[in-house]
């Protein structure tokens, strides 16, 4: 059930419509209820009350729909007014009748409850039946017509003109949608279904530039939380038991599920390893740490001296704290790129290679901005921040250009290409 | 000898909410032409090349593709829109947008084979954005979005090409490379259709152009009808009197005051 969701969460996302799902799940809620309603009424003792609440739940879930439709097209209300009031509208009706229920019918209300915020402890074999065939199906008719999704989420006027009906499409992607809200509520229940159609994508977009495994990866964190949400709410309160607390109660898996995904989720906006928060911030903090090296080196170099530097004399070129360039010192030697005699250091080969290397990145750079027509006062600044990121193909097309430039706008030497390897 | 037609519109007009967008064009293009459309902004350029491809319906008139209508030559007729229309965050890369260029050929259930991949690569390499197929699309700049418009336009194949500012917030290289792209496609035979901004290269880059102000003010080839006084018309406030008419027109039948 949480698969099914999780991929038609896929196409809601990239369309850009998250909050029609809300709308639509709110919007099933009075289709439940008079379902139930009706049944209670008429056939209280059948046993399709199941199949009645999924048809009950999707008819209403429609009428939401049209009416917003109907709103946006005749009425030119905005998008997210339209929404507002049919969710709150459906809610409210379904939440005032339902109340009306709870003293007349005491009984049926109980199943009434459990679509608000979804419990799998109670599913029959039916239901698992029902629910895994018409996952299937939409699983399968994604996969069927998954040019002509991909067609027309992506450029629909272009579409249209190679015959795509890209009206149909539409609708059919809206009924995929509600089909999928209405399988979920079971399990997720009414509250919190949009958060199931969201939090997998979200999470899947972060990792992936290709449409299909978007989908696959939202399947797999919209099964997995599924899941671990029906696991947890069965097994946390049965832990608390064993740890002798008195939780002897069930928690309602909606949230348990929910709280899963968007667990998965969060993790993934921070980890994810092209553009997770904090893959971000390793690298930046990378990037900074190379430009102090780089800084260091490139004094070192310039005051190009034999025996060597004293550690003290250092400390005044660059505004770091003692302690700061104690380490950045032990780095750089641990690295090769400085030797230490005494308390005396100095650079290493390859150290001289490196230093020598962003000095004739900056020198490039400054008579770069300066052929473009800078002035020669202003192009140290520029500079001083471009050494660190100019590429060697950058590079070469800077000389190239330049037609390998011995002295720089300040008379300063360039340091050749041989100096640098 | 006759003249091929690539394109005739009789008495087309279009209105949007009640307010006239396209009134009353007539136009006959002949094959093998490229055409700059020409006009102020909201003369109904975009709307203009909407129609044709029924995207909008009119309110009266016919057009006519090659001599028929346009559902049964759809094939042979590649759209390039407007860039700003298509979401760029969408998870895809630039050799699968290209590669859309063959699935109106293709069936419903087919999927792409190995000489349409391959025929996507030459499209790429065409436009020079081979060594990006495998980017994400929203990494590329905007000239290299707008070629890969074009690419996945020549995979199509067609004979009348209808593009909306193929050249708005494009690099000078880029420019000229779809200039010379368009140049070559005209010598084949092909016809072009290309809504411009630019009037200054108007005369370098089109040989016939169509001229109009929600109304057509002139079409023809730019020797005979691209001159100042025609301009003039076009971009002159003579037509502000036309937009005040039809908000009045559209206030007295809607009821709104």
């Amino acid at each position: 059930m949480c698969l099914s969701s999780a991929l038609v969460g896929v196409i809601v996302f990239l369309r850009k419509r998250s909050l029609l799902g809300e709308a639509l799940s709110h919007a099933t809620y009075p289709g439940v209820v008079l379902s139930v309603l009706f049944m209670a009424i008429f056939f209280p003792d059948s046993n399709a009350l199941a199949p009645a609440i999924l048809v009950g739940a999707f008819l209403s879930s429609l009428l939401g729909l049209w009416i917003i439709e109907k709103m946006e097209r005749r009425f030119h209300a905005k998008n997210d007014s339209a929404l507002c009031l049919v969710l709150s509208v459906f809610f409210g009706l379904g939440v005032l009748v339902a109340s009306r229920i709870q003293f007349t019918h005491a009984l049926w209300y109980k199943t009434v409850q459990i679509f608000l915020y979804g419990q799998a402890a109670t599913m029959t074999n039916i239901h698992i039946f029902l629910y895994a065939l018409l996952g299937v199906l939409l699983s399968g008719v994604l996969i069927f017509f998954y040019r002509q999704v991909q067609m027309t989420i992506f450029d629909r006027d272009f579409s249209g003109t190679v015959g795509v009906p890209v009206r149909w499409v539409d609708s059919f992607l809206f009924l995929l949608l509600v089909l999928a809200i209405v399988i979920g509520i079971r399990s997720v229940g009414v509250v919190l279904m949009s958060g199931m159609l969201i939090a997998p994508a979200v999470a899947a977009r972060q990792f992936s530039h290709r449409l299909w495994t978007v989908f696959l990866l939202a399947a797999g964190v919209g099964a997995f939380s599924g899941f671990l949400g029906n696991y947890l709410s069965v097994e946390l309160p049965q832990w608390g038991m064993r740890r002798g607390w008195n939780w002897n109660f069930s928690l309602p898996t909606g949230p348990m599920i929910l709280l899963s995904a968007s667990g998965i989720c969060m993790l993934s906006l921070l980890f994810a390893p092209r553009n997770g928060l904090c893959t971000r911030l390793v690298r930046i903090l990378r990037f900074r740490k190379q430009c102090l090296e780089d800084n260091l080196l490139k004094s070192l170099w310039k005051r190009d001296r034999e025996g060597g530097v004293l550690l003290s004399e250092v400390k005044k070129w660059q505004s770091l704290s003692f302690l700061q360039m104690l380490f950045l010192v032990w780095r750089l030697e641990n690295q090769g790129w400085i030797e230490r005699t005494d308390s005396q250091i100095q650079l290493t080969k390859e150290g001289k290679s490196r230093a020598a290397y962003i000095v004739r990145l900056h020198r490039l750079w400054e008579a770069y901005l300066v052929f473009l027509g800078q002035g020669v006062e202003k192009v140290h600044r520029s500079a001083e921040e471009m050494e660190h990121i100019i590429t060697p193909e950058l590079e070469k097309e800077l000389a190239d250009l330049l037609g390998d430039p011995k002295r720089d706008p300040h008379s300063q030497p360039i340091p050749s290409k041989e100096e640098t390897l | 000898m006759k003249k091929k037609i690539a394109l005739k519109v009789e008495q087309l007009s279009v209105n949007y909410d009640k307010t006239p967008v396209l009134w009353d064009i007539c136009c006959e293009i002949p094959e093998g032409k490229l055409v700059g459309i020409i006009g102020p902004n909201g003369a109904g350029k975009s709307t203009f090349l909407k129609t044709l491809l029924g995207m909008t319906r009119p309110i009266s008139g016919r057009i006519e593709f090659f001599g028929q209508p346009y559902r049964k030559v759809r094939n042979r007729i590649a759209y390039v829109p407007q860039r700003s229309s298509v979401d760029w965050d969408f998870p895809i890369t630039a050799f699968e947008v290209v590669l859309m260029g063959r699935y109106g050929k293709m069936g419903v259930l087919k999927w792409p084979n190995a000489a349409d991949r391959r025929a996507a690569q030459h499209a790429l390499d065409m436009v020079g954005m081979l060594p990006f197929a495998d980017r994400q699309i929203s990494q590329l700049s905007g000239g290299q979005q707008q070629r890969l418009f074009i690419a996945r336009a020549l995979l199509q194949d067609a004979d009348l090409y209808l593009m909306d500012e193929p050249f708005a917030g494009v690099d000078m290289a880029t420019e000229k490379a779809i200039i010379l792209l368009m140049d070559k496609l005209k010598v084949q035979g092909k016809t072009l259709l290309v809504v411009h901004h630019d009037l200054s290269t108007v005369d370098n880059y089109f040989d016939w152009v169509i001229m109009f102000n929600t109304c057509l003010i002139a079409s023809g080839s730019t020797t005979d009808v691209f001159n100042s006084e025609m301009i003039l018309r076009t971009y002159g406030r003579s037509n502000a009197l036309l937009d005040e008419a039809a908000k009045l027109t559209q206030s007295k039948t809607s009821g709104i005051k």
